[in-house]
């Protein structure tokens, strides 16, 4: 069975190189690849893939619009490049071969490969890149002052929301990292029990199931980020006048 | 701890994976955003000035029509006013040329009246001259044998001084 803690592979000096770390390597490559042919071949007049390659960059830019208005040129590049980083991760898991092929150790199959997702490690890092960048954004846009303000107050009503801001902060990277984390791994689980019972044909529902919901995690996590990011990123005050109607 | 470590954390792949997403937020950033969206504005920009280049060619073509029309209305009544113009002036000639024939023709007329009139008062003369010349000579012939010389002389000279009154 699946471990929750990737396999290691090798070690490079301290560093312990594991499937998900190769699996991660492999995921930058295909990014890498891609943002350079796209940089390559950018024309002023687009052919089908470039036209397609803005389509998706403008949907995602004008959505961020809509939602952070003045804070889109900051948020937008999180919010996209999590939701391409964390696409590309979840569907990498189902790459043939990821997870499929590798060595056996003591008797157990250790996959060269595994989805990058799949890991806790890289679902908490992106928790808590999603989290300082949204403070940090915070505190640069709104300045340190307003930015207090939402977590502490003399009015004792105020210090209670606020001590619940703070705590809401801390459940934000938990609830983001585990979502993706959990349904990842389980999709993998899935598939791999799936696969045990019967091979052929049998898991390609699950698969195409896994698909969507590597892009619907993709999204929840990219979106809650951006929303995170537009909320702190403005001012309390008018934070509340905008709830308040 | 020990629950993340039931999960696999391990503060090496962490900052393994923050780095390894950092580097791809940057380059995306750097390489895919910044192109793109660049390009995008640039394009917004040029597809909106080819737009208002239209509209401004639009506009000057049609007031260049306009104009147009304007020059060929005002060519077109410069015309009329000339042909017009050339027509009073035609008539007015014509009627002058006329004017000067017939005062020309009256003139001639006139002057062809008097010469007749001159000739007819000379032929008269010459013709009363002769007529009293041949009077004379008829008397002075027909007297010759009648009268004596100073009868001839005297009935002459009466004659003469008849003729002449």
């Amino acid at each position: 069975m699946v471990t929750f803690s990737s396999e290691s592979i090798f070690h490079l000096g301290f560093f312990n190189v594991t499937n998900t770390i190769l699996n991660t390597l492999l995921v930058d490559a295909i990014i890498l690849g891609l943002v350079f042919f796209i940089a390559k071949n950018l024309s002023k007049i687009p052919n089908l893939f470039q036209s397609g390659v803005e389509l998706t960059v403008e949907w995602f830019y004008n959505l961020t619009e809509t939602i952070a208005e003045e804070n889109t040129k900051k948020i937008f590049p999180f919010f996209m490049t999590f939701f391409l980083f964390i696409l590309v991760a979840n569907w990498s898991g189902l790459i043939p071969g990821v997870g499929s092929i590798g060595f056996f150790e003591e008797g157990k199959l250790v996959p060269l490969f595994r989805g990058t997702t799949s890991d806790f490690n890289t679902t908490l890092a992106l928790a808590l890149i999603s989290a300082l960048a949204t403070h940090t954004m915070s505190i640069g846009t709104i300045g340190i002052k307003s930015y207090l303000s939402r977590y502490f107050s003399l009015n004792p009503i105020n210090l209670f929301i606020g001590l619940l801001e703070i705590i809401s902060e801390f459940t934000k990277v938990i609830s983001l990292s585990f979502r993706l984390f959990g349904n990842i791994f389980a999709g993998e689980i899935v598939l791999i029990t799936v696969s045990g019972i019967f091979a052929f044909l049998f898991p390609i529902p699950f698969l195409l199931l896994e698909i969507i919901v590597g892009l619907v995690q993709a999204l929840v996590f990219s979106m809650l980020t951006m929303v995170f990011m537009a909320v702190l990123s403005t001012p309390h005050g008018e934070h509340a006048k905008e709830v308040s109607h | 701890m020990e629950l993340l470590e039931k999960f696999g954390f391990d503060p090496v792949l962490l900052i393994a994976q923050v780095i390894n997403f950092l580097i791809i937020l940057y380059v995306l950033k750097r390489f895919l955003y910044k192109p793109i969206l660049d390009m995008l504005k640039k394009r917004e920009e040029t597809v909106k000035e080819g737009l208002k280049q239209a509209e401004e060619a639009r506009l000057l073509l049609e007031s260049t029509q306009e104009k147009e029309k304007v020059i060929i209305k005002k060519a077109r009544l410069a015309a009329e006013q000339m042909i017009k113009d050339a027509k009073t002036q035609a008539q007015e000639e014509a009627k002058l040329i006329e004017e000067t024939s017939k005062k020309q023709a009256a003139r001639l007329i006139e002057d062809a009246q008097r010469q007749i009139e001159l000739s007819e008062n000379e032929t008269e003369k010459k013709l009363a001259t002769y007529v009293s010349r041949l009077a004379i000579e008829l008397l002075t012939k027909s007297s010759k044998e009648l009268f004596s010389e100073k009868e001839q002389k005297e009935i002459s000279q009466n004659a003469i001084k008849h003729i002449k009154q």
